[in-house]
């Protein structure tokens, strides 16, 4: 039951943050829409990897996989933003 | 102990557990780069066209790509169902949400594929050798938006479709699979559905929602 109520948590609280980034788009933050969407597509990401994916409790293997591509992302990404 | 593990390389059940887990985000990972790549190119591509792709960006239909990753969101939670049924081995429920997850992903493909038509009715799909008419200002880099959202949403379509196979075939050998390898076979399939589903979650504000208000 337990895992039950999690998963539930987890599947409204994306259809919240759902309804934030299309509420949020349609308000002008002066600029920071872009940033607004990403950083709530982020969170939603984070709760699929943690509510239904069980990144936090699947032991240190496939959170490694995780920090080794979002490492090479970063270098990925970094090094176009500094090249430009 | 080696008579609860499926391959011969594995002392025990937990190690071999423990292996095809690490060897599917390894996977998923591999993917992130796919997805990474073709996002920082279409990042660079706004920062340089902004005012043509926010203005081609208007042309999409926020209410069915918002319905469409509301049902995504519901097919993960699906998918994470059936893997908390087959973890308990209860194994109607655990088909039933196997069953619900496909029939949502094949409804997101119905929804993307009425967008597509839409589409191409307006001219607005630079693909298959399609005519490409743009009314807005700048319409060689509308253009380009538009080839970069059809890119992206078919490869995901694609990867969507891959899932959907995969269901369907572990249902349909489902009455003379072990009780150990259905689990195993969800938990894999699980994660790379969550996968692809956060693969929509980036893609959706990134396409649809620039400069919406």
């Amino acid at each position: 039951m337990n895992a039950l109520r999690k998963l539930t948590f987890g599947y409204f609280a994306l259809l919240i943050l759902l309804a934030l980034t299309v509420g949020s788009s349609l308000l002008d933050l002066g600029g920071f829409n872009s940033s607004v969407n990403l950083a709530i597509a982020a969170a939603k990401a984070v709760v699929i990897a943690l509510l239904f994916m069980h990144l936090a409790g699947g032991g240190i293997l496939p959170r490694l996989a995780v920090a080794a591509a979002g490492l090479w992302l970063a270098i990925l990404f970094g090094l176009t933003v500094i090249g430009r | 102990m080696s008579t609860t593990t499926e391959s011969v390389a594995f002392d025990t059940r937990a190690r071999e557990k423990a292996a095809d887990t690490f060897g599917m985000w390894v996977f998923i990972c591999s993917e992130a780069m796919l997805f990474g790549a073709v996002l920082l190119l279409f990042f660079f591509a706004r920062s340089s066209y902004g005012p043509a792709f926010a203005a081609a960006s208007q042309h999409l239909s926020l209410p069915l790509g918002t319905l469409n990753t509301a049902v995504l969101l519901t097919s993960s939670f699906a998918i994470a169902l059936a893997h908390m049924f087959t973890a308990s081995r209860r194994w109607r429920p655990a088909v039933w949400a196997l069953i619900c997850t496909g029939l949502l992903g094949t409804i997101f493909l119905f929804i993307k594929a009425m967008e597509y038509a839409s589409e191409f009715k307006e001219g607005l799909a630079p693909v298959l050798g399609a005519p490409f008419r743009f009314s807005g200002p700048d319409p060689t880099h509308a253009e380009l938006f538009f080839a970069f959202y059809f890119a992206m949403t078919s490869l995901h379509a694609l990867h969507l479709i891959c899932g959907i196979v995969v269901i369907a075939g572990m249902l349909l050998l489902w009455p003379g699979t072990t009780e150990a390898k259905r689990t195993h076979r969800v938990q894999a399939v699980g994660l790379y559905w969550h996968f692809v589903d956060i693969v929509w979650v980036f893609l959706f504000p990134v396409l649809y929602l620039i400069n919406r208000a």
